[in-house]
């Protein structure tokens, strides 16, 4: 949150607000989600490489 | 001495003290800032000019540490929405989404959306937290969406669409229903409500699945704009504006048409005119109003008439028929006003500690108290010492026709003693000095103005 805001918006009901305005809101809903999606994905695709041990070659 | 306003401490921008009787607002630099940008706003003038937004001067800061300070008039009285009528809480909700809309139209916004930023003056609502005003920054989205719909629509929805009272609700929690809460309130046909599937069921959804997600700047950069929160603001407007109480919240609407109202509505009416005529009155306090015909006499002489009553319909209708008469209606049950609540027990006051009567009027009340509500007489008598102030009480003996209703069920060994007239005049020794009395014509009711002892 931003230091000027001393209410908790809810991060749910803000992405929200551009469900609710409109086409163009649509629009920007998407784009935000898309973003949030291949944002999310990449670094949770990081973590899991990150976390993912090293492999061993059976039987050695 | 500067005394800050318990209730204004969240905002650390711009908060409320009093001093000497005046209403300050001391505003931090980011607050100063916002004033000096929305003082000539074309939408603020012009709704300080409607009596839409609270009057505001700039003054002199008296404690010398804010970076600016305002004036506003003092309020004669401040209600919670827990103490309003369903149209009151629709006219403000209103009068909330029209200053976002025109703020939005200049480059401004509000930045928050709570109930208790209004008051009413004359029946209208009148926006007081002129802190909540800044310019609006490009891309934001609204902030006080969440609470918007927390705090002024579920409550209106619950109780259109559920027949739910919001005044319990919003007394046992101000921040109000969450979407979640209204999920599983809203049942049936509404459900499929296209205002149900975005502001509750949607909602509910997301916040629940991106609780403290960062997504401010994820808007900004996909496009959002101020646009976007007027079509949204729009069709809240449409949905607020076409809401009306459920069917089933009905109560005393047939009070006007008891026999005895209309017998001794002109003797009651000339006893308390002839009263406000003696003096000065500033505010009277009509406990149990009901249409509000005494509290119209009591404006009609120039006090202010706080109009209490239990009874929602006619309260409402009361509310809706005012233009600019000073009354006030607080709804209330006597038996349970609001108590004092919120951050240490002093950020909301209770009801009478709100209200400072010069006069209180108590007709038709008392034997409700005392048969209904089983309250004692003396304890009825010790209450109405407490406002420090003459009384007009109507004393209605056991005998009286509306009293054999209310005891139709009752026994004589599960009723309080002190009810009859005898009882009722030693009662009065020690707590009143009897200064007026009329009986009246039905033969069971005497009207008292009382004097404190």
């Amino acid at each position: 949150m931003s230091i000027f805001a001393y209410l908790d918006a809810g991060s749910g009901s803000l992405l929200l607000q551009a469900i609710l305005g409109g086409l163009a809101g649509i629009a920007v809903a998407f784009r935000a989600f898309k973003s949030r999606i291949t944002g999310k994905k990449a670094v949770e695709d990081a973590v899991a490489s990150a976390d993912e041990p090293e492999q061993v070659t059976e039987g050695s | 001495m500067v005394r800050p306003d318990p209730g204004s401490f969240r905002d650390p921008a711009s908060r409320v003290v009093f001093r000497d009787g005046r209403v300050l607002r001391l505003l931090d630099q980011r607050g100063l800032e916002a004033w000096n940008a929305v003082a000539s706003a074309e939408f603020f003038t012009r709704g300080i000019a409607a009596g839409r937004i609270i009057e505001t001067e700039p003054t002199d800061d008296p404690t010398g540490t804010a970076a600016g300070a305002l004036e506003h008039p003092r309020l004669p009285l401040i209600t919670y929405p827990y103490e309003w009528t369903f149209g009151m809480l629709k006219d403000a909700a209103l009068l909330q989404l029209d200053l976002l809309d025109e703020a939005l139209q200049e480059g401004f916004t509000l930045k928050d959306a709570t109930p208790f930023n209004i008051q009413f003056r004359g029946g209208k609502p009148v926006f007081i937290d002129i802190g909540s005003f800044e310019p609006y920054r490009k891309g934001e989205p609204w902030l006080g969406y969440r609470q918007f719909t927390r705090q002024f629509l579920f409550p209106l929805l619950m109780h259109a669409w559920a027949g739910i009272p919001f005044q319990p609700w919003l007394r046992g929690d101000p921040e109000g229903p969450t979407a979640a809460h209204m999920r599983a309130i809203i049942r049936g046909r509404k459900r499929w409500n296209p205002a149900t599937i975005l502001h509750i069921r949607l909602q509910a959804r997301m916040e629940d699945r991106m609780r403290g997600s960062a997504v401010r700047s994820e808007l900004r950069s996909a496009g959002f704009n101020a646009e976007m929160i007027r079509a949204n603001v729009g069709r809240l407007r449409k949905l607020v504006a076409s809401l009306e109480p459920h069917p089933s919240r009905a109560g005393w609407a047939g009070y006007q048409e008891c026999a005895h109202v209309g017998r001794d509505r002109d003797a009651k009416s000339k006893f308390l005119d002839d009263i406000l005529g003696q003096g000065d009155i500033g505010t009277v306090l009509d406990l149990g109003a009901n249409d509000g015909h005494f509290s119209h006499i009591a404006a009609g002489r120039g006090a202010l008439a706080v109009a209490v009553d239990g009874d929602e319909p006619v309260l409402d209708r009361l509310h809706a028929s005012l233009d600019g008469e000073p009354i006030a209606t607080v709804l209330a049950d006597l038996t349970n006003p609001s108590p004092s609540l919120g951050w240490r027990l002093t950020e909301r006051p209770g009801l009478w500690e709100r209200v400072d009567p010069d006069l209180v009027v108590a007709y038709g009340l008392i034997h409700h108290l005392i048969y209904t509500a089983s309250v004692p007489p003396t304890s009825v008598l010790d209450w109405l010492r407490e406002f420090e102030c003459p009384i007009v009480v109507e004393f209605v003996s056991p005998e009286d026709e509306m009293v054999k209703v209310l005891t139709a069920n009752k026994e004589e060994a599960e009723l309080h003693p002190g009810r009859t007239e005898a009882e009722f005049r030693s009662l009065l020794d020690g707590r009143f000095t009897v200064k007026a009395e009329q009986a009246l014509e039905g033969g069971t009711r005497i009207l008292f103005h009382l004097l404190p002892a």
